[in-house]
């Protein structure tokens, strides 16, 4: 019996120290990411996997989305949304881990109109007959929608224009449906019209008449990958990602993060 | 039969199973009886002049009017014409009467009244129910009414429509036997008084003599004999139609001689005289056909009296249906004979009598032997 | 419940109701059609009249799409010929609920139809009528409860219909958001409370009407 029970002892320790051995290898860090980012993250990702070992899976989805998906449990690792509030309400929750949240990313917004749409060149035009539909993100929950009311109404364009509204889901959402056809004119990000061909910038939109537009950053509490979770955001910090980000179109602010 | 108001040749072949093929069968203005036994095909007969079936082929003419047309041949330019049953006028009756479960029977009557003015349908309803003796029905529901009740709205339903031809399947089967001998007479009754063209199909020999003028006999759907009623089913042309036409005797016999148009046959050990009419010269071997009606039994003396056939005959049995009596007797081959009760007592007639049986040469049928 | 809370309901019953004077008439004929006909290849009709049950109703929104956005078979001729828009608008919600209650109504609707002795619809013909007075005299009166059963469930299953109305006609307040769509939007707000309202409502009604359905069924057998 005893010799039975040493055994049982240097399996298990094997084993153990032989899943110890894995941990230490290949990690799976869990990315909660404003829709906008989607490309260049996914660029940044392929890259830091080949350098790190460490493995990067993507949620893509409106802000808003994300941070619900959040408070509810959902087991994520780094949350990198479009707007602030949506960072500040984990924070009120206590959600995010002190001392990590910064702020890298701005961006500016456009309107995009369809192949067949009317062209237009200013917000103004928006209220013209011939725009019957104008995509925006859904207000509460997706930052890019947020952002594009705050602007039409800075420009009293608001109540004219806001029958003409269509929802969407998220800011890619946006400009499927511009590139559908179903709808004549949408607000997107300019660094998601850049990565379409079907659409045509309309206008962009000076960044003196636009919201502030800042992407927050942060390690969330209960990550399930603590280590290498702060790696890779140390890498979204590097000149390497930096670069991406720019060539992707995004501002890149300076470090230290803004509070 | 003086004219022919409906003509049909037609063949059906049901997909794998029966074939029903009717030639030259033709009805006259009074009451056809088609007859047969069951499953010989006579629903399905009716129910393609009603135009409820499509035959395959043939033709049906009612009046001058084609009913149906088609002939068999596909590479040859096919004339194919289908009138649908609502514009053929025919008033249909099937066994289970079909009323519509949803209306009343006021309801049902009017169903195929559409045509005429509201009130000029609702006089229409009202004088047929009145004929058949269904007034104070108009509110009932269809599964509110005897057997009896319903035979006759379905039959009332049918009338309504003043139709030009009236198909009648099984009218009194559905009914218990005091209703069906009840409604047979008054059925009688009705068809007489309407005198439109009516087949009636049936199964039963009693409904067929009562209610018909003239009889088509249908065999494994084919149409084998018609005539006047009395005449087919007295003279039945071949051993099939005396099969469903139930004589009560057949026997095999040879013919021995004929001299003056009358035959002498022998049936078993006895010797028959029947008339020689109507059969094919060198005829030799033959069916003896004698209905149970037909027999006369009397006391075992010898009297003079007129049948040819005087038999002398044992008693084999003697059994009671209702006021008759069935006495089965060997005389040399086996005969059976309809008696009363009354002259069956008067007889003493038992099992072992030996009495003689009279048949006269005319009710004796001689039939060649299929080929 | 606040009066944009009972606009919501009311919007929603309005878009069942529309949806289900599209399927009836389509759904009474391919019910009659495949109750009474037979043909080569109609296993293949059946097969894609209940396809919509078994697909993702997402895919089902899809194909609406496909067909029905501006650029599509039939959209784009809209658009042209009527200057009239589908998608994103109140008829793309009508459709999308019309296409997944067609085939729970076509079901229903075709036993009840076969249920039906054609004897009566046959003994109907030599009485004079023709064949759609047959239908609306004899059939449908014979096969009411089963096609009420039908509708009724149709009616349900619009009410509760998400996935294809999402992708077809959007989620635009007081256009085409409908219940669900709005239970969905108001959990996304993290507006739990408006959520777990709205679908209280929601199941209320749908409760009631196939309460009443499986009555009507049950009653008819």
């Amino acid at each position: 019996m005893c010799r039975l029970m040493k055994l049982i002892r240097q399996i298990l320790t094997a084993a153990i120290l032989a899943l110890a051995a894995t941990a230490g290898q290949a990690a799976t860090v869990t990315v909660f990411a404003a829709a906008s980012l989607t490309d260049a993250l996914k660029q940044i990702a392929t890259d830091y996997e080949k350098s790190s070992g460490d493995k990067i899976v993507f949620n893509f989805a409106a802000s808003g989305t994300l941070s619900r998906q959040i408070e509810a449990g959902a087991p994520a690792d780094v949350f990198f949304a479009a707007d602030e509030t949506k960072a500040d309400a984990l924070e009120k929750k206590g959600l995010l881990v002190s001392g990590t949240r910064e702020s890298p990313l701005g961006n500016s917004l456009v309107i995009v109109t369809s192949a067949e749409a009317a062209a237009i060149h200013s917000p103004a035009e928006l209220t013209n007959a011939a725009i019957q539909h104008i995509a925006l993100g859904e207000v509460q929950t997706v930052p890019c929608g947020t952002y594009a009311k705050t602007y039409l109404e800075r420009m009293s364009l608001w109540p004219a224009v806001e029958s003409k509204v269509i929802p969407c889901a998220s800011v890619r959402a946006v400009l499927a449906a511009v590139e559908s056809g179903n709808v004549d004119a949408g607000f997107v990000y300019a660094t998601d019209a850049a990565t379409s061909k079907k659409v045509k910038v309309a206008f962009a939109v000076p960044a003196a008449d636009a919201p502030k537009i800042s992407y927050p950053l942060a390690l969330l509490k209960d990550a399930p990958e603590v280590e290498a979770a702060r790696k890779f955001l140390a890498y979204l910090d590097s000149p390497a990602a930096t670069a991406v980000f720019k060539q992707f179109g995004f501002l890149v602010r300076p470090s230290p993060p803004v509070k | 039969m003086s004219t022919a108001v409906l003509t049909a040749t037609f063949r059906k072949q049901f997909p794998g199973g029966p074939e029903i093929a009717v030639d030259n069968f033709c009805v006259g203005r009074g009451v056809t009886v088609l007859f047969g036994a069951s499953g010989s095909g006579k629903t399905t007969v009716l129910r393609c002049l009603a135009g409820l079936e499509i035959p395959n082929e043939g033709e049906i003419k009612f009046g001058g009017e084609v009913w149906f047309e088609q002939s068999g041949r596909r590479h040859t330019a096919k004339s194919e014409l289908f009138l649908p049953p609502r514009l053929r006028g025919a008033g249909f009756v099937p066994q289970d009467y079909a009323l519509f479960p949803h209306l009343t029977v006021a309801g049902n009557l009017r169903y195929g009244l559409k045509e005429l003015p509201a009130a000029e349908a609702g006089l229409r309803v009202a004088e047929t129910l009145r004929w058949l003796g269904l007034e104070g029905l108009e509110n009932r529901w269809p599964r509110e009414l005897s057997g009896g009740q319903q035979q006759r709205v379905a039959l009332a339903r049918a009338v309504a429509r003043r139709p030009r031809l009236l198909l009648l399947d099984e009218p009194l089967a559905a009914l218990d036997t005091p209703t069906r001998l009840r409604l047979r007479g008054e059925l009688r009754h009705w068809l007489r008084e309407l005198r439109i063209p009516t087949i009636l199909v049936t199964h039963d020999r009693q409904e067929a003599l009562a209610l018909g003028d003239d009889v088509v006999v249908l065999h494994h759907g084919l149409n084998v004999q018609h005539g006047a009623l009395p005449e087919v089913f007295g003279r039945p042309a071949n051993l099939a139609v005396a099969e469903i036409t139930a004589v009560e005797t057949i026997q095999s016999g040879k013919i021995l001689a004929i001299r003056e148009g009358l035959a002498t046959v022998l049936a078993g050990t006895a010797r028959l005289t029947a008339l020689a009419l109507d059969l094919p010269p060198d005829t030799s071997e033959v069916y003896v056909c004698i209905r149970a009606e037909d027999v006369i039994l009397m006391q075992a003396n010898s009297v003079q009296s007129s049948p040819r056939n005087h038999l002398a005959a044992t008693v084999q049995a003697v059994n009671r249906k209702g006021s008759l009596v069935l006495v089965t007797l060997d005389c040399g081959f086996p005969l059976t004979a309809w008696l009363t009760q009354a002259a069956c007592d008067e007889l003493a007639l038992q099992a072992g009598a030996q009495v003689v049986a009279l048949v006269k040469a005319p009710q004796v049928h001689l039939l060649p032997f299929a080929r | 419940m606040s009066g944009a809370e009972w606009q919501l309901v009311g919007f929603s019953l309005r878009m069942a109701l529309a949806s289900l004077l599209l399927v009836l008439p389509i759904g009474l004929g391919l019910a009659w059609w495949l109750a009474r006909k037979h043909w080569p290849g109609k296993a293949l009709v059946e097969t894609l009249v209940s396809l919509p049950l078994v697909l993702p109703p997402v895919v089902t929104g899809l194909v609406l799409l496909q067909l029905f956005g501006r650029r599509g078979w039939v959209g784009s001729w809209l658009h042209h010929t009527f200057n009239c828009d589908v998608v994103f608008t109140w008829r793309a919600v009508v459709l999308a609920l019309a296409a997944m209650s067609l085939p729970l109504f076509v079901r229903a609707a075709r036993t009840a139809f076969e249920e039906v002795d054609v004897k009566f619809e046959q003994l109907a013909r030599t009485l004079g009528a023709g064949e759609w007075r047959v239908f609306f005299t004899i059939t449908l009166p014979l096969a009411k409860r089963g096609v009420l059963a039908g509708m009724l469930l149709a009616f349900a299953r619009a009410l509760g219909e998400f996935g294809a109305t999402i992708m077809v006609a959007g989620n635009i307040p007081g256009r085409t958001t409908t219940l669900p769509v709005a239970i969905y939007q108001a959990v996304e707000n993290g507006e739990d409370a408006h959520a777990w309202l709205l679908a209280g409502v929601s199941a209320v009604i749908a409760f009631a009407a196939v309460f009443v359905s499986e009555h009507l069924l049950r009653r008819s057998q």
